[in-house]
């Protein structure tokens, strides 16, 4: 027995020590990142990311931060401080101003950035059919980290370029220049441009195609003034022949009320294979199966939660509660409220003949919705609510926004707000507007005019005199265009307008009294300051 | 407690033995002639024999022909005397000095304490088995010098334990436990109390070096309770208790939250005049009716307490045994925190032959955690309506404000759940006296340790909304983790002078996991519950696993010079699966040396005097507290879906930042102790002085958001702890009826970070502004701007503030508060400066009443104050006031206040607690003569009965803030009974 236990005791004592390396139970770049199918996972997840932009979080600190406090939305709650009074709420510590840097970092540039590094591996050479399939899958990636650093570069100005994977602690980032960041997209989109495919097949809808690189380089080359080629990246796709802006009726609901324009809107109509020949890049969202939202429970397409009225705390005139959440309208919160500017002044002259002010455009017309009611069914007049808050619980609605509320929606009214349509990021629509604006740049009115005009007679609107373009004039007309659509915040900042028109056209007079010119740019979030602790990070003036 | 059994159990005992006549006798102390109950009386070589009753008498049958009886008696010096013809005898036992020293368990083996030279508490369960304690963590609770207990108030969780502060940055500060000396992977909240005999802690590197590699935040030792006594011994150990809130949030009363939100629509320019213009319309529908919910009403419950547990206890020649089954019914506070827990103990020991013993120590432990709490603990506004008139429970508290205020307790009604712990321990060895050569052993443990559990949830139908609300899922994880131990020990004394004592470790220990989630969706019969997920429209799964090997080697030196120097050295070497490649391996020494002054010549003829020890120890411990796989990069996965109906994809993304150096990190402790027993044992305690210095800290280190992760597991720099430490047992007085007497427990730990990453170009320590760590300050501070008061009309206020804005402190003098240059550390948060603990005992006969005040000081913490938050909404607050132009606060800002710098507001958490009373009697005499059993004891106690604080969140000693949960106020009444 003795001997027995001293054998074992000997025996464990000489086993080798190969227990101790570990056989890794987890997923690693390294260990993915060796295939094709792991570059398209990869991707996937980059996609993800990228519709998250939208989605990622709810509320006061997403989505609407890029819309409010502009010339054409307002924040609606009155008791949120979002850009109400500029100077108190846009501080380096402000959840917006924190979250989407801490997205574009962490969340979308550490993706596209493996994808590019781990593709150019020479270990990887073996997987690629040929340089093109290679090329491809970096195009893909490239795209998504001009798009990212475009955007950190309009809200933030000159920002840290991140173009590598990170294997080790680095604290001492520094503010590239803003003409950095934006050379830095150029590089990636032109690459992208010359490699991503012009179409992708149905069910690979939502992929990058190379008219998106276009279209985003477009603005890119704005941005860095290069009017020329501006005007050629958009021509590559109004002339690509692929594309074309939609003036007939299609899709699924030929048998319902609408227009050719609403059409483009409704859920399933998104997408190319719909008959939307306009749209170029569409974030999916899909009901009913796993990755058709983000995991979190608000992660539907929140639109219409943000843009709607929040209705149900309509009175009727009996002062009893005349609303109830009904399928048709979903349910608001009153969020993102367009001013009275966008509803009544950018439509004076066409009022009825712009087809982006039809009924099924814009809703103006409410009805009671509740069955309690003693109005239920009959119409919401101006005199009934002209006591009760038109800043939130009732105006206008952009009917863009509305949508198939998913299953989301079955157990919470709150998920009501949530549809399962897809977005549309970029359409043709607005690469004639950037060309335009590249145009009226340049200084070529008549050309620039064109483009306009081709957008306005799409939407029976009245043409628009060359010697009446101006920066202001297509800003308007973007609103028109695609006011729900655009980051308007981005666009003003990009654009440079953003102090002026929100001086001019802003409904809240502390919204246009607490503006400041340094608001023309987002702070840097004091946490990349204070963790950036070798090197300090400059903060932008004013803050 | 010892009795006589029933003469026919006797006989029993006795049968196939023919007894010839019967002797008795009493026993007595032979120091003073007291009568000694319990004693073993033995008949030499055979398994007969009986214990004296209570005064000291006992009778024996035994044989008619030469015998020898044994007389044997824990702390006394065993006796045998040879029986001629006599029946009747007088026996005077004798103390056994050595024993009178209490022993001390170690860890690989124990030690009289009278020889421990390390830094080494017990913890003696007698002490607080008169407590309704569930959890042997209650019974650390403030008791023990360096040792900071916190209960999070919850029913089976085990709060958090920590030994003389937190060394570590962010990997674990959770001490080791070893239960029957085997590193113990389960949750202590599976332990019964009433199955352990005492627990040391080991606090300085020279005791707890000996656990190398995961002693760095000390060890706890656990040592289950073996059989005692020849006669099984069976005890019946019960209570039941009620419970309430030890401290209630002063929330804003109905009158208050209408004053708030009118001071706001006033100051907003809403409309304010009448109720109807603050309040949502279904919230002034129960103002009107009068209809007003207390936030605590929601979401607790009528919190009780139970326990009862049974045990038989015996040891025979050969065997030693305890057997013990135990049932604790815990319902707690909060809505559904409940805890039923059951388990079974069985610690065997048999002697096969003179030199090989075996046995086993195991443990089942299963507990039932079924029930969702509330999930949301938001203070509920007074007009909320938690309840549709149906009873069943609303979607939103209120129907109009859906965005924030989901129904807490929504889901703990309409969501069944079943989520049940179990744990298998068991430690089996085998022990071998080397024959032959004296004082050499071996022995080996191999403890398997099985656990498993599952999470079982079906959400039913709301019968208040039309689609379908189903939903289930199910939720099972497995752990298998073994220990295998060799252990040799030699250990002799050389004539007078030397004595030695070796301890040789080889062993091996793995841990492995693996789990797996199901969840489905809109399932399309409720019939089945979770028991068929196949049911669900959308279902998705996924699984996970892990496995760490270790291997550790160690050898322990004991030495004791003329029996009063004394010196130990030890050295553990680990291996560790987690740590990078070339990193695996670490050392560990320790030495520590020791000097009984009062054996010296010139101190022992000072009767004052019984012991006078220093001790001074050095040595090195080691931390793995982290996860596997933290050395390589790590990717998550999520979904997406192309196209229109199109397929869901996967999508794998970077996660997490490899470090290829991970090592271990490593604490080196200096301790200087004092041990002293004066005035004949009246006055005892300890008094010890430590510094801790940890090296390569393993940490999590925050990094910025450019590099694309929020941080990395890495070892930098290091930390510094130093404290002082005593413990004093007083007896105050002592006379024939009464006794009081006294304990105190006091430390301070002064913690502090020595370097991060190294000197600067100038030659500077640089602080890390982006993890909160500063050269020079502890560990946990917080960093902030400094509250200056509040803006008052005509100050010279700044353009972007108004009057009721807070004021915050213009540091650099600039003129403008901005992040740099305003902000600085404000306070020490997460751990006091001191704690002090002390019981008083006071025994009148058999009446006994203890009384225990514990206290932390020189703390503080954030608290969410903001009178301005959600003011728009049902949402309660902590009522703190706030400024209005005619009441104008000095403390507490406006609510209009918007906090744009983002500054946070922080408050004591200083406390002393009456933290236990219990009032005991000892009915042993009576149950002896008119119950014919060996031992009644009654009592009543209560826990938290009352707390000293100024900090306005629900508990100042967990940190609990408003929407926390409290410390229970507990008033039980049990009983111990023994046969």
């Amino acid at each position: 027995m003795k001997k027995y236990i001293f054998l074992l005791a000997a025996a464990v004592v000489s086993c080798n020590n190969d227990f101790l390396q570990e056989d890794p139970l987890i997923l690693s770049s390294e260990s993915v990142l060796v295939s094709k199918q792991g570059f398209d996972n990869y991707m996937t997840a980059l996609h993800y990311g990228a519709r998250d932009e939208l989605s990622k979080y709810d509320y006061l600190r997403w989505y609407m931060n890029l819309q409010i406090g502009t010339d054409v939305i307002n924040n609606g709650e009155k008791a949120t401080p979002n850009f109400k009074n500029w100077v108190t709420f846009l501080t380096p510590v402000t959840a917006c101003v924190q979250d989407y840097w801490h997205w574009a970092y962490s969340d979308m540039l550490p993706r596209a950035n493996s994808i590019i590094v781990y593709a150019n591996k020479s270990e990887n050479e073996k997987i690629w059919s040929s340089n093109a399939e290679k090329n491809a899958y970096i195009a893909e990636a490239s795209f998504f980290r001009a798009y990212v650093h475009n955007m950190l570069a309009n809200l933030y100005g000159g920002v840290p370029i991140v173009d590598t994977v990170y294997t080790g602690p680095k604290t001492d980032f520094i503010r590239n220049t803003r003409k950095e960041v934006y050379e830095l997209a150029r590089k990636d989109l032109e690459f992208a441009s010359q490699w991503l495919p012009e179409t992708v097949p149905a069910n690979r809808e939502g992929r990058i195609v190379k008219a998106a690189a276009d279209h985003l380089l477009t603005e890119v080359y704005i941005s860095l003034e290069e009017y020329d080629k501006a005007i050629e990246s958009a021509g590559r796709i109004i002339n690509s022949g692929l594309y074309k802006l939609m003036t007939q009726r299609f899709g699924k609901y030929l048998n319902e009320p609408g227009d050719f324009y609403s059409d483009m809107f409704r859920t399933g109509n998104h997408n190319r294979s719909s008959g939307n020949l306009e749209s170029i890049y569409v974030w999916q969202f899909e009901d009913q199966i796993p990755g058709g939202y983000s995991t979190t429970f608000t992660g539907g397409n929140p639109l219409l939660r943000y843009w709607v009225p929040f209705y149900v705390n309509v009175r009727d005139p009996d002062n009893k509660p005349g609303m109830v959440v009904v399928d048709s309208l979903g349910r608001g919160v009153g969020l993102c409220r367009p001013t009275n500017y966008f509803l009544y002044n950018l439509w004076e002259g066409n009022w009825d003949n712009d087809i982006r002010n039809s009924q099924y455009n814009i809703r103006r017309t409410y009805y009671y919705t509740n069955p309690a009611s003693a109005y239920y069914r009959k119409k919401v007049e101006p005199a009934h609510i002209a006591k009760q808050d038109t800043f939130q619980m009732i105006y206008p609605t952009i009917r863009k926004v509305e949508g198939a509320i998913g299953w989301l929606g079955r157990d919470n009214p709150v998920r009501s707000g949530l549809t399962s349509s897809d977005f549309t990021v970029f359409r043709l629509a607005e690469t004639y507007l950037l060309r335009a604006e590249a145009y009226l740049k340049k200084g070529d009115l008549s050309k620039a005019a064109e483009d306009i005009n081709t957008i306005r007679s799409r939407a029976n609107a009245t043409p628009v005199l060359p010697e009446n373009v101006t920066l202001d004039y297509i800003l308007d007309e973007r609103a028109r265009e695609l006011i729900s659509e655009e980051p308007r915040h981005r666009t003003l900042v990009r654009t440079g307008k953003l102090v002026e028109r929100v001086r001019k056209y802003a409904m809240l007079p502390e919204t246009k009294s607490t503006i400041q010119n340094h608001h023309e740019l987002w702070p840097i979030p004091q946490v990349a300051i204070d963790a950036n602790i070798s090197l300090r990070l400059e903060q932008n003036p004013g803050y | 407690m010892l009795l006589v059994l029933p003469a026919s159990f006797q006989d029993v005992l006795a049968a196939g033995m023919r007894p010839d006549r019967t002797i008795r006798g009493k026993v007595r102390d032979a120091a003073n002639s007291e009568p000694l109950p319990g004693v073993n009386v033995l008949l030499k070589g055979t398994a007969r024999g009986t214990t004296t009753d209570a005064s000291g008498a006992f009778d024996l049958a035994i044989p008619d022909a030469n015998n020898t009886l044994v007389f044997s008696f824990v702390g006394y010096v065993s006796q045998e005397v040879e029986i001629s013809s006599q029946n009747s005898l007088e026996i005077n036992l004798h103390v056994d000095q050595k024993a009178l020293d209490e022993v001390i368990v170690v860890g690989y083996g124990s030690q009289s304490k009278r020889n421990v030279t390390g830094s080494i508490s017990k913890i003696d369960m007698k002490q607080t088995e008169n407590l309704p304690n569930t959890n042997v963590t209650q019974a650390l609770r403030g008791r023990v010098a360096g040792v900071q207990f916190t209960d999070n108030g919850r029913p089976g969780q085990n709060g958090s334990i920590l030994i003389r502060g937190p060394r570590s940055l962010s990997a674990g500060n959770t001490p080791l436990i070893v239960l029957d000396g085997i590193f113990f992977n389960g949750s202590l909240a599976e332990i019964n109390p009433n199955d352990i005999e005492s627990m040391e802690i080991l606090k300085d590197a020279s005791a707890a070096a000996i656990y190398g590699a995961r002693a760095a935040n000390g060890v706890i030792l656990i040592t289950s309770k073996k059989g005692a006594t020849e006669k099984p011994t069976i005890r019946f150990n019960a209570f039941a208790g009620i419970a309430d809130r030890s401290y209630k949030v002063r929330l804003l009363t109905p009158e208050r939250y209408l004053e708030r939100k009118r001071d706001y629509n006033k100051s907003a320019g809403l409309p304010y005049e009448q109720v109807s213009n603050l309040l949502h319309p279904s919230e002034y529908a129960n103002y009107q009716a009068g209809k007003i919910v207390d936030h605590w009403e929601v979401v607790s419950q009528n919190s009780s307490i139970q326990s009862y547990d049974v045990s038989i206890s015996g040891a025979t020649n050969r065997t030693n045994y305890l057997l013990s089954t135990s049932m604790v019914k815990e319902k707690g506070l909060y809505l559904n925190d409940n805890m039923n827990r059951i388990s079974i103990r069985a610690n065997i020991e048999n002697k096969i032959t003179d030199w090989l013993t075996v046995g086993l120590n195991s443990m089942y432990s299963r507990r039932d955690y079924s029930g969702l709490e509330p999930v949301q603990q938001s203070n509920i506004g007074p007009y909320a309506m938690p309840y549709h008139e149906d009873g069943e429970p609303t979607l939103n508290l209120l129907p109009e404000d859906q965005t924030h205020q989901s129904n807490p307790v929504r889901r703990s009604i309409l969501t069944k759940n079943e989520e049940i712990w179990n744990n298998l321990f068991t430690n089996f060895h085998a022990l071998i006296k080397v024959p032959g050569i004296d004082g050499l052993t071996y022995r080996m443990n191999y403890a398997p340790n099985i656990r498993w559990r599952h999470n079982y949830n079906f959400t039913r139908q709301d019968k208040h909304i039309g689609a379908n609300t189903t939903a289930a899922d199910k939720f099972m994880q497995q752990d298998f983790d073994w220990v295998l131990e060799n252990i040799v020990t030699y250990s002799k004394q050389f004539n007078n002078d030397h004595f030695l004592d070796v301890t040789l470790l080889y062993g091996r220990n793995h841990t492995q996991w693996e789990s797996t989630t199901a969840n489905a969706t809109e399932l399309s019969s409720e019939v089945l519950g979770w028991h068929n997920l196949g049911l669900g429209s959308v279902l998705t799964n996924s699984s996970a696993s892990a496995v760490t090997d270790g291997m550790s080697s160690m050898a322990r030196l004991n030495y004791h010079f003329k029996n009063k120097y004394l010196l130990t050295l030890t050295a553990r070497r680990d291996g560790s699966s987690v740590f990078a490649s070339s990193n695996k391996y670490a050392t560990f020494p320790s030495a520590s040396v020791a000097w009984i002054l009062s054996d010296e010549a010139f101190l022992s003829p000072v009767e004052q005097i019984n012991l006078l020890k220093l001790r001074l120890s050095y040595g090195a411990v080691g931390n793995q507290a982290i996860s596997p796989y933290q050395s390589l990069g790590r990717s998550s996965m999520n979904r997406y879906v192309f196209g229109d109906g199109g397929t869901s994809s996967v999508g794998i993304y970077p996660s997490g930042m490899g470090n290829a150096n991970l090592k271990w990190e490593t604490s080196y402790t200096a301790n200087l102790a004092l041990d002293f027993e004066i005035l004949k044992n009246r006055i005892g305690g300890t008094f010890e002085l430590y510094n801790i210095r940890t090296n390569d800290l393993l940490v999590w280190r925050a990094l910025p958001q450019m590099t694309g992760v929020s941080g990395v597991w890495t070892n930098i720099g290091a930390t510094g702890n130093k404290g002082i430490e005593l413990s004093l047992n007083t007896i105050n007085l002592r006379q024939e009826a009464f006794e009081w007497s006294t304990n105190f427990v006091f430390s301070r730990n002064k913690n502090r970070i020595i370097s991060l990453y190294g000197p600067n170009t100038e030659g500077l320590e640089e602080d890390d502004l982006g993890n909160r760590w500063f050269i020079g300050q502890p560990i946990n501070v917080a960093y902030d701007y400094v509250f200056d008061g509040i803006y008052q009309e005509g100050d010279d206020i700044p353009t972007n503030s108004r009057a009721g804005w807070v004021k915050l402190k213009d540091l650099d003098g600039n003129g403008v508060i901005e992040p740099t240059g305003d902000r600085t550390i404000v306070g020490q948060t997460e751990q006091p400066n001191y704690r002090w603990g002390i019981t008083n005992n006071f025994r009148y006969k058999n009446l006994n009443l203890s009384v225990f005040v514990n206290a932390m000081q020189g703390w503080t913490q954030s608290i969410d104050l903001d009178p301005g938050i959600h003011t728009h909404r049902n949402y309660n607050r902590v009522d703190d006031g706030w400024w209005t132009p005619e009441n104008k606060s000095a403390s507490s800002p406006s609510v209009t206040y918007l906090n744009p710098l983002g500054h946070a507001y922080y408050r004591s958490r200083d406390f002393v607690r009456l933290q236990d009373v219990a009032i005991s009697y000892d009915f042993t005499d009576l149950a002896k003569q008119k119950l014919k059993i060996a031992g009644l004891r009654l009592y009543v106690s209560g826990k938290n009965l009352y707390t000293l604080t100024k900090w306005p969140g629900a508990d100042p000693e967990s940190g609990a803030n408003q929407n926390g949960i409290p410390a229970s106020r507990t008033l039980t009444a049990g009983l111990n009974l023994t046969f």
